[in-house]
């Protein structure tokens, strides 16, 4: 399999390690939580408000976590996209089921 | 397994997607994260439904959380996922030592957060927060102690994968083990992310 990788490719590869995108996702993904903790703990704001933007953070931060650090921003995860979707999509299904079979 | 090793004896750039058996190790991975979504997914929908079933006279989440100490359990774990990614960028570039050793402080990172989940929930079982206190604690306890125990898992796992590594060596069979291993801790983060804004801040928030 090695083989065939060119020498351009390897070098292309090579161009995308390097620490600095990280840190700036490890800065992001600090700076979404920094957000979400000040917000609640400056209290006296609106809780629809506050419980919006908490679920925005949470969202930014998986896709920091997910996109960055697991790689799913790169070629090549098509499947993993799906998988992991599939997964989400049942998640939501379970969470709103559960919410109203219980206090419907 | 020796063929796919170049000829001057370095690892491919990319060790765990040189052989097909480490490409469908991370594939079969992902489809155990989907699984594994779901789980949680079930696990913060029982949360969510009785979050307000408190009970009369137990704490309620709003007595009860310290930020404080879930805002240090966040930043540690999250830090722990950024050295886990230069555990990977130091496989890529097939500097083993280093590799390990930010293999070393990942662990010591979820050791950390482990030593402060036990110190909370020891205090709230103090306050009169029980497993069996009421529809919150349990579904609470269920949750936060579901992560937690994952948590710990990925510290025996990576724990036992550095001293594999310190065995044999950084090959083509190993690399694709702490890729993947890498990919749980990061799943463990984003569960993690969920946890300390559904369960926390939100039951702060009230």
């Amino acid at each position: 399999m090695a083989n065939q990788h060119s020498a351009a490719e390897e070098k292309k590869h090579h161009k995308h390690e390097g620490p600095k995108k990280h840190i700036i996702a490890f800065i992001f993904s600090i700076l979404l939580t920094v957000i979400a903790f000040a917000m609640v703990a400056a209290g006296e704001i609106n809780t629809t408000f506050i419980y919006f933007m908490l679920v925005l953070m949470a969202i930014l931060q998986v896709f920091v976590q997910m996109g960055f650090w697991m790689h799913m921003k790169d070629r090549g995860h098509v499947f993993p996209i799906v998988g992991i979707l599939s997964g989400v999509v049942i998640v939501f299904t379970i969470v709103i089921m559960a919410e109203y079979w219980a206090w419907w | 397994m020796s063929g796919h090793t170049h000829v001057d004896g370095h690892l491919p750039h990319e060790p765990e997607k040189a052989t097909l058996e480490g490409r469908n190790k991370v594939l079969g991975f992902w489809l155990f994260l989907g699984g594994e979504t779901v789980l949680f997914g079930t696990l913060f929908s029982a949360f969510l439904a009785l979050r307000h079933q408190v009970g009369d006279g137990n704490p309620t989440p709003m007595e009860l959380f310290d930020l404080k100490i879930v805002a240090l359990a966040t930043f540690i774990l999250l830090t722990s996922s950024l050295t886990s990614v230069f555990a990977i960028q130091s496989m890529h570039t097939n500097k083993v030592k280093p590799m390990i050793w930010w293999l070393i402080i990942t662990v010591l990172f979820g050791l950390a957060f482990l030593g402060l989940e036990i110190y909370e929930f020891y205090h709230y079982v103090h306050e009169g927060h029980k497993f069996s206190t009421s529809a919150f604690s349990t579904s609470f306890y269920t949750l936060v102690g579901f992560h937690g125990a994952h948590v710990f898992f990925g510290v025996l796992w990576i724990s036992i994968l550095i001293a594999q590594i310190f065995k044999k060596g950084l090959n083509v069979v190993t690399a694709p083990k702490v890729y993947v291993a890498g990919m749980y801790w990061h799943f463990i983060d984003v569960v993690w992310v969920f946890i300390f804004t559904v369960v926390y801040l939100m039951g702060k928030v009230g």
